[in-house]
């Protein structure tokens, strides 16, 4: 196979992107608003709105800590065949500031989604043992810290990749995979802490030490399915027509088989280790999940999450067709969403699933603004590293 | 033979290094690696090392027989401590075990063809190593004639395994494990045993080749099938070495013993046999490739690729060791607290302070790139994460067992020497194997090396820069780069 | 029974008649890669179907070029797990479940989590084998005689050398034709090879 030609590619986003910005924008704050407004009005002190906000926030936000991850992993490993789809992760990377911002409605509700936050945790002798970590102003530092690092992390390299768009200087890829492997420890640290205190500590008695690593592999998936997803609406609107083909799918299409049977091996790992050992103190939170309706629900995440993707994605065509691919990839973001949900929910509505209007608003305002910010972020180069020295080498890929 | 071999370990994202320097083509690299076995006899040195592995097998077959005859009485063992250096070893050599299906399948599955020049030595290792692994719990059971209880055969007690123990499941992962492993490394070597027979001097060696190159005779029609057949091994293979050591976790982590039970056990244990695995490949192929000659196949570069490897594993160890300690402070367990204070400051701690520094320090030297261009300091390191890792599962093992919940039943463990001469027993057995295969199989897969050489490919059209790792990239502004190959085209 | 003989018991269409005198084939020899591609896409080309190249390592695309299908080999290696899989499934609720029940630390006596490490390592196990078995099997492996492996030239096929051989049975087969046109293609060397 040829290099890709590219020449005849609409490599901007231009005037399309403001419309999208400008729209998704408004979508989104009207969403939002309603649901702080319905949360107001609503007689629970807000516990409805907070939670069905952390379910979406955690939901959008893991599929930008999968993109940072995406982009570090390209630089660490010095990849050549994602060189065509790094812009769109970098684009997803480059959401964190947004949601700094949009964490300002959870920062408000910590007593809310978090018992240690509450009332009741004075009287909890557990929990008292945990205060030097669980308390809110230590909470806000970490979450400062978390956001800080990884919006200067994604920025970094979403501004060098661009400077190399102009200049085409290869010290630029050097210097960003000598910085990529340091950023890798510091992403681990980040996300595994913030997955401790974002969902793992909304149930402050459990603990388990592979949780951050479940996160971080149901976040991988996410992205995976995100990726493909909005690079082929990018082609749909005519832009990289010639640039993405259809091995950068079957790759990306591999990516997300492989990271969902990591994703099944890591939630085994955790639930077989739990149920072997039934100590009373580790497997309330799989009793929760596994009783009433919710036990339904782990099976469908059982299903859904892992058996019928592996045998979707197991195929070769199913990976190289754009319809296929897009099919497949809209079903695991779907799944990555239940499996947010089933971390989130159950600890605030035990017997029911808990599934309400707030839900959709929550997670239509929050999705909005993040197509609005991706739309925007993409807007701003090019939608191909076209300075990278190794677009070639991506522009000419083939899978064996 | 080139005696100034290039660096190609110089960054240029612009253009792939080279993988086979030294101006090697086709012909060479067959004739370096066959002439190896070849040769009517091995240098003075090889004998050397095989007269004294033997010697440590001899002892390794003595301990187990004076343990056998007398009784595990003869182990440091006792009551909390039912596990010593038994288990340890076992884990110690499962872990090495790991690196060669790690080399040949994962890395395959990512492309990274560097691994070519490798994987054999690598594979051979892990049979070897997973041959002293499987040693260990056969010989611990006490009665170890009856040792073939574990698997589900038809016995005059007509009972059967109990399946829901992590220990069987042990068995089950550990023997696939050896037999796929075994097929993968066989298979690979079929076409190399062809090109042995082919250029066999001597009858027997004619026979013997021509019988284990199965009539292999390099047709594409037979490639299609076989390529195909690798792939599909490399796809089986990598879940499978993700399970063995996650199963050998579950042996631990299923307890409710703290310090054993931990969710982070079954991808931090994996983590930490490739960690060890390639730490053990570097150690064996240091010298091997300055004694060989094999420094323009086994180049710097993959030293290099290898200890970036061994940085990224040892630092998820590392990680793993700080969630470890932060989650048992977290989880308000005072026994979990105590177990991880008894660790660094009870009785082991000198072994848990060795483990620290060996495996969690040792390995931030390779952050450097000068040191990882450094023999002696990468050969150092290796045999120090190796260190690190048998007492990573030496501290897990006692530490946890020999202060459990109740201090009445407390007892420390102290091996005897015969655990000791057991255990340094293993490693002549794993270098005796280990000798025997770089005298008499080819070390270096020769087909596997040819097929990433520049020669084996088109000059234009269908191959150029197709994500190989080979090289021949265009260069940034139109003119192309051309091939920086010394040999003929 | 040799090879040749056996061929040449095998009846062709076409109008080549095939010479029944112990002749194998024709063996070429070429140097380098992109000959031998460019090579083996002409015989393709010329309708040649009893052929094959023959290299010391993998030649990537050469199997385009000499038009092979995809090998089944996938559904040996799916059929091998997924009898793997039922077989670590069954045998453990069959012994553990029925045959000899016994209860241990609270599980229930068929605890599918429990089987599930057991069950996967058989899984691979048995896909494993039909990978590796499957592989020899349709490639005729272990084959102890062929009458390519008597040619001292064909020695150098698993070290340096490239060879496409087209074998006497072939429909279009002809001594002199056949050995023309393979020199035409490049061949630095072309030879008869008796079985």
């Amino acid at each position: 196979m040829q290099r890709a030609d590219i020449t005849k590619d609409n490599l901007q986003l231009g005037a399309r992107a403001a419309k999208v910005t400008w729209l998704a924008g408004a979508i989104g704050l009207v969403a939002i608003a309603a649901a702080v407004l319905l949360g107001l009005l609503s007689s629970d002190g807000g516990e409805s709105f907070a939670t069905a906000y952390l379910t979406a926030f955690v939901f959008f936000l893991t599929l930008a800590l999968g993109a940072l991850f995406f982009v570090l992993l390209q630089h660490v490993t010095g990849a050549g065949w994602g060189v065509v789809v790094r812009r769109p992760a970098e684009a997803i990377a480059g959401v964190f500031p947004l949601f700094a911002v949009l964490s300002i409605p959870l920062l408000f509700n910590l007593h809310s989604i978090y018992p240690w936050a509450g009332g009741e945790a004075a009287s909890d002798h557990v929990l008292a043992g945990k205060a030097a970590y669980l308390n809110v102003p230590f909470f806000l530092i970490r979450w400062i810290a978390y956001f800080g690092i990884w919006s200067l992390m994604a920025s970094y390299f979403r501004r060098t990749s661009a400077r190399q768009d102009g200049s085409g200087d290869p010290a630029l890829t050097i210097k960003m995979e000598r910085l990529s492997a340091p950023g890798m420890v510091v992403f681990a640290l980040t996300a595994t802490f913030f997955s401790f205190d974002v969902l793992m500590s909304r149930d402050p008695h459990w603990y388990s030490t592979i949780y951050g690593v479940y996160l971080f592999s149901g976040s991988v998936v996410g992205f995976c399915a995100v990726l493909p997803l909005l690079t082929l609406s990018l082609q749909r609107w005519g832009r990289i027509q010639h640039a993405v083909t259809r091995e950068h799918y079957h790759d990306l299409g591999k990516l997300t088989f492989a990271f969902v049977v990591f994703w099944a091996y890591i939630a085994f790992s955790q639930f077989m280790l739990m149920w072997y050992s039934n100590i009373p103190e580790e497997t309330s939170w799989y009793l929760r999940r596994l009783s009433g309706p919710w036990s339904g629900f782990s099976l469908i995440l059982l299903l859904g999450h892992f058996v019928i993707p592996f045998w979707l994605l197991i195929s070769r065509g199913v990976k190289r067709r754009p319809a296929t691919l897009a099919f497949a990839a809209s079903w695991v973001l779907l799944m990555h969403l239940l499996d947010v949900y089933w971390l989130t929910m159950p600890e605030s509505s035990p017997t029911s699933l808990g599934f309400s209007l707030m839900h959709v608003l929550c997670l239509a305002g929050v999705g909005a603004l993040m197509i609005a910010a991706v739309t925007y972020n993409l807007s701003r180069s090019a939608l191909i590293p076209v300075g990278d020295p190794r677009l070639d080498e991506s522009l000419s890929f083939e899978n064996v | 033979m080139k005696t100034a071999i290039p660096d190609s370990t110089v960054d240029d994202p612009r253009v792939r290094p080279e993988l086979i320097l030294g101006g090697n083509d086709f012909t060479t690299v067959t004739d370096k690696v066959a002439g190896l076995m070849e040769r009517p006899r091995p240098p003075r040195a090889w004998y050397i090392a095989f007269a004294v592995s033997l010697a440590l097998t001899g002892v390794l077959v003595a301990m187990i027989g004076y343990l056998v005859l007398t009784g595990v009485g003869v182990w440091g063992l006792n009551n909390p401590v039912g596990w010593g250096f038994d288990i340890t070893n076992f884990v110690f050599w499962v872990g090495i075990g790991h690196a060669g299906t790690l080399i040949s399948a994962i890395l395959f599955l990512f492309r990274q063809k560097w691994r070519t020049s490798i994987n054999r030595f690598a594979e051979a290792m892990t049979i070897f190593a997973v041959v002293c692994a499987g040693l260990f719990p056969a010989i611990h059971v006490g009665r170890i004639w009856l040792a073939w209880w574990l698997f589900p055969l038809p016995n005059q007690q007509q009972v059967w395994p109990n399946f829901r123990s992590p220990l069987l499941w042990d068995v089950f992962a550990v023997s696939s494990y050896m037999f796929v492993s075994l097929m993968f490394w066989y298979m690979g070597m079929i076409p190399d045993l062809a090109t042995l027979r082919d250029r066999a001097k001597t009858k027997v060696r004619q026979i013997v080749y021509g019988i284990f190159s199965l009539g292999w005779r390099g047709s594409n029609r037979q490639w299609h099938r076989y390529e195909r057949a690798y792939l599909l091994l490399a796809a089986l293979a990598t879940p499978l070495v993700v399970s063995v050591h996650s199963v050998v976790s579950f042996d631990f982590a299923a307890s409710q013993l703290p310090g054993w039970h931990t969710t982070v056990f079954p991808p931090y244990f994996v983590a930490g046999a490739i960690f060890s695995g390639f730490a053990m490949v570097m150690m064996l192929i240091i010298p091997a490739r300055q004694y060989f000659g094999l420094k323009d196949i086994v180049t710097m570069r993959h030293l290099d690729n290898m200890s970036k490897i061994i940085l990224a594993t040892g630092s998820m160890v590392g990680f793993a060791y700080a969630i470890e300690f932060f989650m048992a402070w977290y989880s308000g367990n005072p026994y979990e607290m105590f177990t991880f204070l008894n660790r660094a400051m009870g009785p082991y701690s000198w072994a848990y302070w060795i483990m620290v520094s060996c495996n969690v320090l040792t390995p931030q030297l390779f952050w450097f790139k000068k040191l990882r261009g450094s023999i002696p300091v990468l050969f150092v390191a290796s045999i120090l994460i190796n260190v690190g890792m048998w007492f990573e599962r030496f501290v897990i093992i006692v530490t946890s067992l020999s202060r459990d919940f109740l201090p009445g039943s407390w007892l420390s463990y102290t091996p005897t020497y015969v655990e000791i001469l057991t255990f340094a027993g293993s490693f002549g057995l794993f270098f005796t194997l280990f000798l025997l295969f770089v005298r008499y199989l080819p070390m270096v897969a020769m087909a596997e090396v040819k097929s990433v050489m520049p020669q084996a490919h088109l000059e234009e059209g269908i191959h150029k820069g197709l994500g190989d790792y080979w090289g021949d990239m265009p260069q940034q502004h139109g003119e192309k780069g051309g091939h920086h190959r010394g040999g003929k085209s | 029974m040799t090879a040749a003989q056996k061929h040449s018991g095998t009846p062709v269409q076409g109008a080549a008649p095939v010479p029944d005198t112990g002749v194998f084939g024709l063996l070429a020899e070429f140097q380098t890669v992109p000959q031998l591609m460019a090579a083996a896409e002409k015989v393709r080309d010329a309708g040649y179907i009893h052929w094959d190249s023959h290299t010391p390592f993998p030649v990537h695309g050469l199997s385009d070029a000499m038009g092979l299908k995809p090998t089944r080999l996938p559904y040996v290696v799916l059929a091998g797990g997924l009898i793997g899989g039922a077989v670590g499934l069954l045998m453990q609720w069959w012994m553990n479940a029925i045959d000899y029940p016994l209860v241990i630390s609270g599980k229930p006596l068929f605890s599918i989590p429990a089987n599930i490490p057991v069950m996967f390592e058989l899984t691979v196990l048995c896909a494993a084998i039909g990978a590796f078995l499957g592989m020899l099997v349709m490639n005729g492996l272990p084959a102890l005689y062929h009458p390519l492996l008597t040619n001292d030239r064909f020695r150098r096929a698993t070290a340096d050398r490239f060879f496409i051989s087209i074998e006497a049975d072939d429909p279009k087969f002809d001594a002199e034709g056949t050995a023309g046109f393979l020199r035409s293609l490049g061949s630095s060397a072309v030879e008869e090879v008796r079985g």
